[in-house]
């Protein structure tokens, strides 16, 4: 077993482990009954997008000022993954959703913006599918990635200011008992451990598509350490 | 005194190899031709060697500048005239030539000169989507010498320029250095005494007055 | 180098261009109005549900509008190979977007000049300062996104496609508060003077971000 899968084993474990904590240890809420459960993987899948695309935003601007290879990889990964969470987050929220309020979707600030989210980083995936790969494709995704990132608390901001009906941080105000707590914070470890690792093996996917697509490091950076500085051109 | 010194140039378009360790160095006055089938990569070395297009791999000097670094201090030094000739249908011939001086920043009585360098006077007020092929073409090549540039690079500007563009480019590169990409061996061998061939995006070498590669 | 030479002989070459040749403003109006047309038909409006369809319909129009008039300012430049020719120059490459970005901007107004009045003139709603502020706000921005994003398509496959996919979700903020705005204007209650503050500050915000952004965007 190589690097990659001795981590693959250790995450999905970690899930079980979760999944174990989520429904054996963590009490029932007397209020909503066991669908209920579904707020822990919710929040955590959600905290954990969030992450993902926070390092698209930081490859993006990386590679925007050096253009690091690695940093665009990175970027490439994140990208994906945060979109695959957003998923998890916005299929489970629903379905959350139709039990406790009676409709699978509300346009509230928090749902609208994470659909918003979901739909600007798919577009990101598909500039890049779209671009001619390389340099043109890294440099496009890069500003999609940055714009994605800014407009999310510019329209979460925009809905809010509309009107709201999502509830707010139920974590921050003591309101959840110490079992439940423990157990969303076993489960929020869990996942961004497996978000971590996912990225770590699609970095190693993307190398590998880029050593068969021959993409290296930019001519600009390989040139940077063989020429001369400060010459002045011929006149 | 080397004006182009380009190292090993390579460029993929995705999953394919347009351009392979292209090496290539040319002395300030030079005229080089670059001769090869459609297809084996004289548009995109010359692009590259224009600073229009990024290479993969590889790296390139104009004028002792790291092209790619200086490349918009670079810019006053070059001109490039495209395959395609990249004209606004709807301006006249002058507007569109008045329109690069502005963006050069270049008077734009240069407009004017450069229309009588190029044979276009008496059409300075006719549209471009109204002149013939060659004449826009010409006006192409007019754009690209608003700015006076030191270093010119022509994609095939003979296509359609009719029977004197020898003498037309012959004028116009005289006092530059020049790399033509050309099919016209006839016309490569009159304007420029040294050749680069080009085969699937490999160099198979330059040469000086060039015979006859079949 | 003088960017403000650029930008405005930018601006100037495209309305030239457009005042030739009648290519995009007829259309886009014929566009908008028929869209009026379909709004009409498809939500019943009358007196009474005027004020708080018709801003919707309009910022339905516009968006689409929008799309193509920004798609074209670009696809026009990359069919003739003259964006090329443009980025080959020492010019800034943000000052020549900040160009290509009035000139939209302003083909889009005088759409506007054609909607407004129609809308006012088929819905019975009025035709203000506040609404024409509120629109013209929204369409700074609007036209700043759009503009960036149909330089990035315009040098990639599918780009109908891929430009209202990045650029719709990034104009949602426009549209709340836009929509917001007209409404007010318009006799809803809601408060006229925060949403066109809201206007404003993503004017201010996206004008600024796609200033910085451009140079990666044009620049090869």
């Amino acid at each position: 077993m190589n690097r990659h899968e001795k981590a693959a084993v250790g995450a999905v474990a970690l899930m079980l482990l979760a999944a174990g904590a989520i429904f054996l240890y963590a009490p029932t809420d007397y209020l909503q009954g066991p669908v209920q459960r579904i707020f822990y993987l919710h929040v955590s899948s959600a905290i954990a997008a969030y992450g993902c695309f926070a390092v698209v935003l930081i490859g993006g601007i990386v590679y925007l000022r050096n253009e690091s290879l690695a940093a665009d990889r990175f970027a490439r990964a994140g990208a994906l993954v945060g979109v695959v969470l957003t998923t998890v987050t916005l299929v489970m929220g629903s379905l959350w959703a139709k039990k406790v309020w009676g409709a699978y979707w509300v346009w509230d600030a928090r749902l609208t913006s994470t659909l918003v989210l979901w739909i600007i980083y798919a577009g990101y995936l598909t500039v890049r599918r779209l671009a001619e790969p390389g340099r043109q494709a890294a440099r496009f995704a890069a500003v999609v990635g940055i714009f994605g990132f800014i407009d999310v608390p510019v329209v979460h901001f925009s809905v809010t200011w509309w009107n709201t009906q999502h509830p707010g941080a139920v974590i921050i105000n003591d309101a959840l008992p110490p079992e439940m707590l423990a157990t969303f914070f076993f489960t929020m470890f869990c996942t961004l451990v497996l978000a971590g690792v996912m990225i770590a093996i699609r970095y190693r996917i993307e190398t590998l598509l880029d050593e068969r697509h021959g993409v290296t490091e930019p001519a600009r950076v390989v040139a940077a350490r063989g020429a001369e500085a400060g010459a002045e051109p011929v006149p | 005194m080397s004006i182009l010194v380009a190292d090993g140039l390579t460029h993929w378009f995705g999953r394919e190899l347009a351009l392979e360790g292209v090496d290539l160095v040319l002395d300030t006055g030079e005229h080089m031709a670059v001769l090869g089938d459609n297809g084996a990569g004289k548009t995109t070395l010359l692009r590259i060697l224009a600073t229009a297009l990024h290479p993969t791999a590889g790296r390139l000097q104009l004028a002792g500048l790291d092209a790619f670094r200086e490349r918009r201090r670079l810019r006053h030094y070059l001109g490039y005239v495209a395959h395609a000739p990249g004209l606004y249908p709807a301006l006249t011939a002058a507007e569109n030539l008045e329109f690069f001086c502005d963006l050069q920043d270049v008077n734009r009585s240069r407009a004017a000169e450069v229309l009588e360098t190029v044979g276009l006077t008496p059409f300075a007020s006719k549209r471009a989507d109204q002149l013939s092929r060659g004449m826009q073409q010409r006006l192409a090549i007019g754009r690209a010498i608003l700015h006076e540039p030191k270093l010119l690079f022509f994609d095939e500007p003979d296509a359609s320029l009719g029977a004197d563009a020898g003498d037309l480019l012959a004028g116009i590169m005289q006092g530059r250095t020049v790399v033509l990409a050309t099919h016209d061996h006839a016309l490569a061998n009159r304007l420029c005494p040294r050749t680069l061939v080009l085969r699937h995006g490999r160099s198979l070498g330059t040469a000086t007055h060039l015979r006859v590669v079949k | 180098m003088n960017p403000v030479r650029v930008a405005v002989a930018v601006l100037r070459k495209d309305l030239r261009s457009e005042w030739r040749t009648r290519e995009l403003v007829p259309a886009l109006a014929q566009f908008v109005i028929l869209a009026l047309l379909i709004g009409n038909f498809g939500f019943q409006i009358d007196s009474r549900n005027a004020a708080s369809i018709a801003p919707g319909i309009l910022w339905l129009a516009l968006v689409f509008a929008g799309l193509v008039a920004f798609g074209r300012a670009f696809a026009a430049e990359r069919e003739q190979a003259s964006l090329e020719a443009m980025l080959m120059t020492p010019a800034s490459p943000v000052a020549v977007f900040a160009g290509k970005a009035m000139a939209a901007f302003g083909l889009l107004v005088l759409c506007e000049a054609v909607m407004l009045p129609a809308l006012s003139l088929f819905f019975g709603t009025p035709l203000s300062i506040g609404v024409i502020a509120a629109v013209l706000l929204a369409s700074v921005g609007m036209a700043a996104l759009g503009c960036l994003f149909a330089a990035m398509v315009a040098r990639v496959r599918a780009r109908e496609l891929l430009l209202p996919l990045l650029t719709l979700p990034l104009w949602i903020p426009f549209i709340i508060a836009g929509g917001s705005a007209l409404q007010s204007a318009m006799g809803l209650p809601g408060n006229y003077q925060e949403a066109v503050g809201l206007l404003i500050d993503f004017d201010i915000l996206f004008i600024v971000l796609t200033s910085l952004a451009a140079r990666f965007v044009l620049d090869e």
